[in-house]
């Protein structure tokens, strides 16, 4: 049991993080119709930038919002001079610049912040000591901490696309732009605003990641979680906020059980059994789990 | 003070005309001129160029499933790897005479093709592309989970002497890297005929109108799952046969470190850069991933080279988004512009007096 739910606290740690990543792709998606491959490298850049803050001494808390409004700003400026230029042109032509943007992030950070690992403290206590018990089990503030900040994040997106006039606006863009623009939304500012807030939950994503794992902080570090996060977004569903989230707790948790109870595949062969099980998964339902089914108008 | 300059307007040739095939023959021989002073530079260029010709052919095969059907693909280093190890296991392990492994890395190739093509068959667009990642994600992990086939993270080596050039090449082992280099621009000439001749048949015709339109194509009679189907197969054959010379010409393989989801993205730039759903612009794009990031590596102790490689991957795509044998046909238009055979004139012509010039839309006056 104790095994069970240590297992399980990681699990849901490691989900909230795909999730959150998810979330962030689900929007760029919703938003432009790609997947933004330069998303993890967007989060890689704002952690170093909340991290290079802290061996300034300022405080965690203060280094997380500097790192999400960078964040903001760096998806914004991403979509409004990289991105809209080139989307109508093609998807190939898209993707393209986004792996440069990628390969611009990961080497601007390896330049500035140096190539060695580093570890980033956490918002959070995070010493050996800091954790309750459940049933025997320990469950590290830590991780309260991130599943609280992540339940946040979600609540405060929900609210955003359900509550709000701003929330209409974006959910009217990503259903049809067109329609979207006769009806009087900016649809330029609505686009800019969803790849920011896009960018600003990777960020958040990697200032709670990161701390962690000790000496996580590294050049290398995004590309497999944006693996996973792509995974859960496929899963859930491309167009589909609220499958995103559900996919990458599911992914989260189901990973690490993998890994503890079925030792035949576990360890090295992980993504790759997290991809074929939901390539067949999207032979059955091509949309995802919760996405909306593509119809053609011939 | 300004005078009028008149330029003299593009020269031009009917399609087919004897006066276009010798253009085409000069081009050949151009091109193999070309080959053949190469392959007089010293060992160490030769490795460099062997690889960069493989890169090529690669993306070659690349293109027949990305650009002209229009099906992204982010996993092809999966079968670059796959025929590599292919080759690599039947050499080192089985004592197969190396060219012959050519075959069976085709084989298991094409086949892996039409397995990953199958999803293609309801899965579109970026959908399909992350599904094609999952292949180039899996497959270094495959490998490494059959450390007893492929020699796992440790890698596979296999005896230099089983991949020595064969006596009937007449070169000396102490040459061997003009062998490596023969093989690997043999393969390319072959693939890019083989190309060449595919996209302009009928079948080239259902690919690009599979690309174009789908739903007009099906509705043509365009098998869309045969066609989609059987050109990931061949896709991936050709990049794993570029594969299996990878290994004849490395000898040491690792998954981690050559065939990682980095190539993949190689060999996707390189498409770009050279030209999608042109014939030459994968040799173009080939040389160019190889040699970009070498010659940058000079700059600030290599330090920029990522940096730099990225900008001008950006600045490419807004300036010149046709790649650069789009750039190098469209300028070559200004000076020599090949007009397409009439329909309904059977016979070849030299008729520089047509009034009505069509200008097409086609990549065929690149060759």
């Amino acid at each position: 049991m104790e095994f069970f739910l240590d297992r399980l606290f990681d699990g849901i740690s490691n989900g909230a993080i795909y999730a959150a990543l998810a979330l962030a792709l689900v929007m760029v998606y919703r938003a432009t119709g790609t997947i933004n491959f330069a998303q993890g490298e967007m989060a890689l850049f704002t952690t170093y930038l909340a991290w290079g803050l802290t061996t300034k001494n300022v405080p965690v808390a203060v280094c997380l919002v500097v790192a999400a409004v960078a964040g903001f700003a760096l998806g914004a400026v991403s979509e409004r001079v990289l991105v809209r230029p080139i989307e109508k042109r093609s998807l190939l032509a898209t993707l393209i610049v986004l792996l440069g943007l990628f390969s611009v992030l990961n080497a601007s950070d390896g330049l500035i912040w140096g190539k060695g690992n580093q570890s980033m403290p956490s918002l959070f206590p995070n010493t050996l000591q800091s954790y309750v018990s459940v049933f025997g089990a320990r469950l590290y503030w830590a991780n309260i901490g991130v599943w609280l900040m992540v339940a946040a994040v979600f609540a405060v997106m929900f609210a955003l696309f359900n509550k709000t006039r701003l929330g209409l606006q974006m959910r009217a863009t990503a259903n049809n732009r067109e329609s979207a623009a006769l009806a009087g939304i900016p649809v330029g500012r609505i686009l800019m605003l969803g790849w920011g807030i896009s960018a600003a939950i990777g960020a958040i994503a990697g200032v709670l990641v990161t701390p962690l794992t000790p000496d996580s902080l590294g050049l290398g570090e995004m590309f497999p979680l944006l693996i996973y996060a792509s995974a859960a977004a496929l899963f859930g569903g491309l167009d589909s906020p609220g499958g995103a989230v559900v996919a990458g707790l599911l992914l989260g948790v189901a990973e690490v059980m993998i890994s503890a109870y079925v030792p035949a595949i576990g360890g090295q062969l992980q993504e790759a059994i997290a991809f074929v099980a939901i390539v067949a998964v999207l032979l059955l339902r091509p949309q995802g789990l919760f996405g909306t089914r593509e119809v053609e108008r011939v | 003070m300004r005078t009028a300059v008149s330029f003299p307007g593009p020269v031009l040739v009917r399609e087919r005309s004897a006066a276009h095939r010798s253009l085409q023959v000069a081009g050949i021989v151009f091109l193999a001129l070309l080959a053949v002073y190469a392959s007089t530079l010293n060992s160490f260029r030769l490795g460099q160029l062997t690889v960069a010709l493989l890169y090529a052919t690669a993306i070659a095969g690349l293109n027949l499933a990305t650009g002209y059907t229009g099906q992204l693909s982010i996993g092809h280093s999966a079968f670059f790897g796959l025929g590599a190890y292919t080759t690599g296991i039947l050499v080192a392990s089985h004592n197969w005479n190396p060219l012959v492994t050519l075959i069976p890395a085709a084989v298991i190739c094409f086949a892996t093709g039409l397995l990953v093509g199958l999803p293609a068959l309801r899965i579109r667009g970026i959908n399909l592309a992350l599904v094609t990642l999952a292949l180039g994600v899996a497959f270094p992990e495959l490998v490494d989970r059959f450390p007893g086939l492929t020699g796992g993270q440790i890698g596979l080596n296999i005896n230099v002497f089983q991949l020595l050039p064969p006596h009937w090449t007449g070169i000396s082992i102490a040459n061997r890297f003009q062998y490596y280099y023969w093989l690997s621009a043999g393969l390319l000439a072959i693939v890019l005929v083989l190309c060449a001749t595919l996209t302009r048949s009928r079948a080239g015709l259902a690919m690009k109108a599979t690309r174009d339109r789908e739903t007009a194509a099906a509705a043509f009679g365009v098998n869309l799952a045969w066609t989609k189907m059987v050109v990931f197969g061949l896709s991936g054959a050709i990049t794993g046969v570029a594969g299996s010379i990878f290994a004849i010409y490395l000898g040491s393989l690792s998954a981690d470190a050559s065939f990682t989801l980095t190539l993949s993205i190689v060999l996707i730039t390189g498409l770009v850069i050279g030209g999608v759903a042109t014939t030459l612009g994968p040799v173009i794009g080939g040389l160019a991933v190889y040699f970009v990031p070498y010659w940058t590596e000079n700059i600030r102790q290599g330090e920029a080279s990522e940096l730099i490689f990225g900008v001008i991957l950006i600045v490419l795509m807004f300036v010149m988004p046709e790649g650069l044998m789009g750039l190098i046909t469209r300028l070559s238009r200004r000076v020599l512009r090949i007009e397409p055979q009439p329909p309904g004139q059977g016979q070849p012509t030299v008729d520089g007096g047509s009034s009505t010039v069509i200008d097409h839309h086609e990549e065929r006056n690149t060759a």
